[in-house]
């Protein structure tokens, strides 16, 4: 998704948003993230504006007022978390884990693949397909992608082939590199 | 199947564990210093480490071996198709330095230099250098543009990152004979 995005290139507007929207924005991602529910007024404090980036492709950023970056989503999906956020709340996303020979090829973009997710190095966390996931690393404490699972888990190990999770968003990308908004 | 390695266990913020958590990003890639090593310019993050956390830098090299390891692994295990290819983060501004050479006239030509200004030099200075390494005449044109009298392109490659230890050669491109 943000493989080619440039942040002087790809930005459309900046909206702020109304208090009421805030507040719809903030009720969906605890609903999303059941997890971050004690953690939500730090995230996304109710006395502070947060504002909307509107980019091409139909991708929004939610970022909060010192300007850093969120969630992001893509045409009406669901919220993702940005790795900057999800680096400092580790818990409220699965984490699926990939060997180690998969790192750089997370790290170029590419989709995370079956087999790097059932090798030795691998470990899974038992999801439906359609899940927000975090992409961990064999060896490593932090996520390095943060994808959507094509496949149930389950299908993941039975089917063994082809693409397992959609990579959405990975370290070094365009929107890891955008830098905060004033 | 023998990779029935689904853990049921979702995660869950841990007991005696304050969040935000605090990771520690590489000042170089900006990446998690623990992904410092899949990045293409690793001696340079090792640099930063070294100079501005030193404790970190320790850890590193003790368990190290990191992407040799994985190579040879790789090659037991499987191949993978792609290049996995990690780019780079982009420059701000351009940061090159390009070197050209131009006639002037039937048989006298001269040397281009453009981009100093991008690693923060200061181009008077630069030309005054240039003039007295290569005894000829050597002026500031335009904005970030030195011109030197006669053919000295090839001496540049050695002499710039001689003087300017943080221009690398790499970062020297040659542009061959222009039309001035
Ligand atoms: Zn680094």
């Amino acid at each position: 998704m943000f493989k080619k995005f440039d942040d002087k290139e790809n930005i459309s507007t900046v909206q702020q948003l109304k208090s009421s929207v805030q507040k719809g924005i903030r009720t969906k991602l605890v609903e999303l993230y059941p997890l971050l529910e004690g953690y939500i007024d730090t995230i996304l404090p109710k006395k502070e504006n947060f504002r909307i980036v509107k980019c091409h492709e139909h991708i929004e950023i939610l970022i909060n007022s010192s300007g850093e970056q969120l969630f992001f989503r893509q045409r009406e999906g669901q919220w993702l978390p940005c790795l900057k956020l999800l680096h400092k709340y580790p818990f409220f996303l699965p984490s699926e884990q990939v060997d180690k020979g998969a790192i750089k090829f997370v790290l170029s973009g590419a989709n995370i693949m079956c087999p790097g997710l059932t090798s030795p190095g691998a470990l899974l966390t038992s999801v439906d397909k359609g899940t927000t996931v975090a992409v961990m690393a064999e060896g490593k404490n932090h996520a390095l992608a943060v994808g959507i699972t094509l496949l149930s888990t389950d299908d993941i190990i039975k089917i063994n082939k082809g693409v397992g999770i959609e990579n959405c968003h990975y370290l070094n990308d365009g929107l890891w590199q955008m830098k905060p908004i004033k | 199947m023998e990779n029935s390695k689904t853990t049921i266990l979702r995660n869950r913020p841990q007991p005696n564990v304050t969040y935000p958590l605090k990771v520690i990003y590489c000042g170089h890639c900006t990446l998690p210093v623990e992904y410092c090593e899949y990045y293409p310019e690793y001696d340079r993050c090792k640099l930063w480490l070294q100079q501005n956390l030193p404790a970190e830098f320790e850890k590193l090299i003790s368990i190290s071996g990191g992407i040799d390891d994985e190579n040879s692994e790789e090659k037991k295990r499987q191949k993978r198709g792609g290049k996995g290819m990690i780019k780079t983060k982009k420059k701000e501004g351009p940061k090159q330095i390009c070197v050209s050479r131009a006639t002037r006239g039937k048989k006298k030509s001269v040397t281009v230099v453009t981009g100093l200004n991008s690693f923060g030099i200061d181009l008077k200075i630069a030309a005054k250098f240039f003039g007295t390494k290569f005894a000829c005449g050597s002026s500031v044109v335009g904005d970030d543009e030195i011109v030197i009298q006669g053919d000295v392109k090839d001496d540049l490659f050695e002499i710039i990152p001689e003087k300017w230890s943080e221009i690398d050669e790499d970062f020297i491109e040659d542009l061959g004979d222009l039309k001035r």
